[in-house]
């Protein structure tokens, strides 16, 4: 029923459902037909329980709005105002169109955690399929125990998505192709053109000074990559471009970085130098130069080189370490080292020096639980171990005085006569008893039980098992009974162990006992429904 | 036959326990221990004559110790070249005449020296066993035992270890059971991989023992053997020794009990244990009338 704090936000008359005359109401939270006439509304959706809506293609004759559940029922809609038919289900679908998302991902979430669940574990959405989709439990109780969580996890995890970083080569993968006659064609896509925003603020900013008031996009970006800024050599700055600036900034930065330094305890920098190895291993007269007159004209070059390198490296891991940031964010940029970076969240290792001075683990003393001291009082039980008293032979000392002469006398003129071990008649009793069917291999003839039934089966008898298995487990768990909640569900476990024992069980063990006649396979079977489920 | 020239040993534990042997002669004169020392020699040259680098050794398991019998201290191998002891007239190879030989000779020797001391009358099976497992360190080996007398209870933790070591040196241990049932031999043979057997006819036992147990394992999957029997590896309980399916174990000592006792009669450790709780009989309320 409507209420009357609702706020209609769209009226639209002449619409038919089933072909009936009504008029259609779209709400703050939901989406409602009421036949003409009436007062009452006979068709009402809540946005959230809607999972999407679909339009009937533009030629068709009848104009439509077909609105289709998360529960898979849909409703249609037919507008039947000659004129304005199109427009109104157009502003009707706009509508939709902005109301739908906002509600939409509430109600998604948990499904969608139900689903990957289902999807990730083929064992459980087995048991899904056994025991819900055959109605022996509810899905409630299925998922009572299983979600244990989804609705009060922070949402805020869910929207955390990784975010993607910038390919260190982006710029080198415009590779330019030759144009035929002595040009160059670089190939840019909105991507590589993010990557160098990102990377290089700097060019941004130019980007957003000069376009499109001086420079088209394309000017742009033929002065870019004209420009010495872009080359690997940056020799001449002095002319002039509008991206001297730039480079300008950017030895600020790379000045700046290197002053901050790392802030890591364990990491020092500045033991690290170039050393070269003289002839006379190691000891090298001459001083290696540092200061930039003593440099050559390559080694100038390889320094820029290098230099522009280092910078670009760390402008990219920059860049990436820089989460969600908003292209309208440049103004505020609080950066402490240079106006190209933000790098003081990057440079801000983890206090290293604290977790020094931790204690580790390992070193500590160990603290083990408390246990009881070991204290046998009778540990001759130990001797003969488990096993069954025996009844003795009782042997009187006559008796085994006797034994041991008659032994003694026996063995003293002990030769071997090894020719005279076997008789024939004994051989071949002793062979026809060895042989398959013979007294000693009785015991083969029975095969084992997987060999005898199919996978298929064994398969079919797993799923029964693992789902009796859930069953019990709820209906275990009910115990004790100390509330009237447990109480009924004590008593609807009940029912539902029996349904299934009616549903599942019984004929499973029929059919086995009609395709399956070896009478080892249907005891065994009835003896595991009767134990394990009973 | 295998073309590497891997050393396989065969030790041969028999049980040469004198009073039951000596009853046993009293009761069947058709089998006695010289029956069975000769049906263990023949075993033993036939295993020997299967292959170059096979190798055999037997011990005699007694009362009061174990001896081998082969090889045993006396023999010098090739120094007794030109003996007469060696050379028997039938042309035999001469490396089983002479195992022959030493074999008759030193079970005249310990059945004549052993005074009888004491009343022990059981076998010392789990010395002989920890005897052949150290013979058998460097080379493929295994053991066959043949058992006379009962099951000695009193040995079972030795035995338990021996069995538990030579599953972890992979040596297989067969028997083969002339009287009673030994469920000590039939959970070694379990647990190392061999073969339990216990013969109906103790005259025939050459045979029985050349047809099951002579092939080695290789040899044993290619043909068709009595199959395993079924182990009973049921426990039982340290208050009453009676076999039970189910029941209580101390978590201190590790003992096992038929029955639950609140205090473990091995360690006294005393156990707590939280009874079901009742759930009282509510009192109705009597509803206020609003």
């Amino acid at each position: 029923m409507a209420s009357l704090s609702e706020e209609v936000l769209l009226v639209v008359k002449k619409v038919r459902q089933r072909k009936q005359d009504g008029t259609l109401y779209l709400m703050a939270e939901r989406i409602a037909w009421g036949p003409e006439g009436k007062d009452r509304f006979t068709v009402s959706h809540l946005y959230a329980d809607i999972r999407c809506q679909k339009i009937s293609p533009d030629g068709k004759a009848k104009v439509q709005l077909q609105l289709v559940l998360h529960s898979g029922e849909s409703t249609t809609f037919h507008f039947a105002n000659e004129s304005t038919a199109l427009k109104d289900r157009e502003a009707a679908k706009e509508l939709l169109q902005q109301l739908l998302p906002k509600f939409k991902k509430k109600a998604n979430k948990e499904l969608e955690e139900k689903n990957r669940m289902l999807q990730e574990d083929p064992v459980l959405f087995q048991l899904y399929k056994d025991l819900v989709v055959s109605q022996v439990i509810s899905a409630e109780e299925f998922w009572a125990n299983r979600l244990g969580g989804v609705t009060n996890t922070d949402p805020a995890q869910y929207k955390y998505k990784q975010e993607v970083g910038i390919s260190g080569a982006f710029l080198a993968d415009i590779r330019p192709q030759t144009d035929g006659c002595n040009g160059l064609r670089y190939n840019l896509t909105a991507d590589i053109i993010e990557s160098i925003f990102r990377t290089y603020p700097a060019v941004k900013q130019k980007y957003n000074e000069n376009v499109p008031h001086n420079l088209t996009e394309k000017e742009f970006w033929t002065r870019f990559f004209q420009s010495h800024y872009f080359h690997r050599d940056r020799i001449n700055t002095g002319t002039q471009d509008i991206f001297s600036e730039c480079a300008k900034q950017d030895e600020k930065g790379l000045k700046s970085m290197v002053v901050q330094g790392v802030k890591n305890p364990l990491v020092d920098l500045l033991s690290l130098e170039d050393k070269t190895l003289d002839e006379g291993y190691g000891v090298c007269g001459a001083q290696p130069s540092t200061s930039n007159s003593n440099r050559t004209v390559k080694e100038s070059s390889n320094y820029a080189i290098i230099k522009r390198f280092n910078h670009h490296s760390a402008m990219v891991l920059a860049a990436g370490s820089r989460k969600g940031e908003t292209p309208t964010d440049q103004a505020s940029e609080t950066s402490s080292t240079d106006g190209n970076s933000r790098d003081s969240d990057f440079f801000q290792p983890p206090v290293k020096k604290v977790k020094l001075q931790e204690e580790y683990e390992d070193l500590q003393q160990e603290n083990r639980p408390k246990t009881v001291p070991l204290n046998l009082k009778k540990s001759d039980r130990y001797a003969h171990g488990p096993v069954p008293l025996q009844s003795q032979q009782y042997t009187t000392s006559q008796d085994i005085i006797n034994s041991v002469n008659y032994i003694q006398h026996e063995m003293a003129n002990y030769k071997p006569n090894l020719t005279q071990v076997l008789s024939s008649t004994v051989a071949t009793s002793a062979i026809s008893a060895l042989s398959p069917g013979g007294v000693l291999m009785q015991a083969g003839a029975q095969q084992a039980i997987n060999q005898m039934v199919p996978s298929e089966v064994q398969g079919e008898l797993k799923h029964l098992y693992v789902a009796a298995g859930e069953l019990l487990r709820h209906f275990w768990s009910c115990f004790p009974v100390n509330t009237p909640f447990l109480e009924e569900k004590v008593i609807k476990m009940k029912s539902n162990l029996e349904r299934f024992q009616l549903t599942k069980l019984r004929p499973f063990q029929e059919k086995i006992q009609r395709q399956y006649l070896s009478t080892n396979v249907i005891l065994l079977f009835s003896q595991w429904l009767r134990d394990w489920c009973w | 036959m295998c073309a590497d020239d891997e050393v396989s040993l065969l030790v041969i534990v028999v049980d040469v326990n004198p009073i039951w042997w000596g009853q046993q002669a009293q009761r069947e004169p058709e089998f006695t221990l010289s029956k069975c020392l000769d049906a263990v020699m023949v075993v033993g040259n036939s295993h020997m004559a299967m292959a170059r680098t096979n190798k055999l050794a037997v011990i005699a398991s007694h009362c009061q110790d174990s001896h081998f019998l082969f090889p045993s201290k006396s023999w010098r191998g090739a120094d007794n070249g030109g003996d007469d002891a060696s050379s028997s007239g039938d042309g035999k190879y001469e490396l089983l005449s002479v195992a022959n030989n030493l074999i008759a000779e030193e079970i005249r020797n310990v059945m004549s020296k052993s005074e009888y001391k004491g009343n022990s009358t059981e076998t010392l099976l789990a010395g002989s066993l920890a005897k052949a497992l150290c013979s058998g360190q460097e080379m493929k080996s295994r053991i066959l035992v043949i058992k006379a007398a009962e099951d000695c209870a009193r040995q079972y933790m030795n035995f338990m270890n021996v069995i538990f070591a030579a599953q972890k040196q992979n040596i297989l241990i067969d028997a083969c059971v002339l009287d009673s049932d030994s469920g000590l031999l039939q959970q070694a043979c379990d647990i190392t991989g061999g073969l339990y057997l216990k013969i109906p006819q103790k005259v025939a036992l050459g045979q029985y023992l050349l047809w099951v147990f002579l092939p080695d394992l290789e040899q044993r999957s290619q043909l068709v053997l009595p199959p395993p029997a079924h182990v009973d590896y049921r426990a039982a309980c340290f208050c009453h020794r009676n076999l039970i399916e189910i029941g209580y174990v101390c978590s201190v000592c590790l003992s096992i009990f038929c029955n639950f006792s609140p205090i473990c009669t091995t360690c006294e450790t005393a156990f707590k244990i939280q009874l079901p709780q009742m759930v009282k009989p509510k009192k109705k309320k009597l509803k206020q009338p609003t």
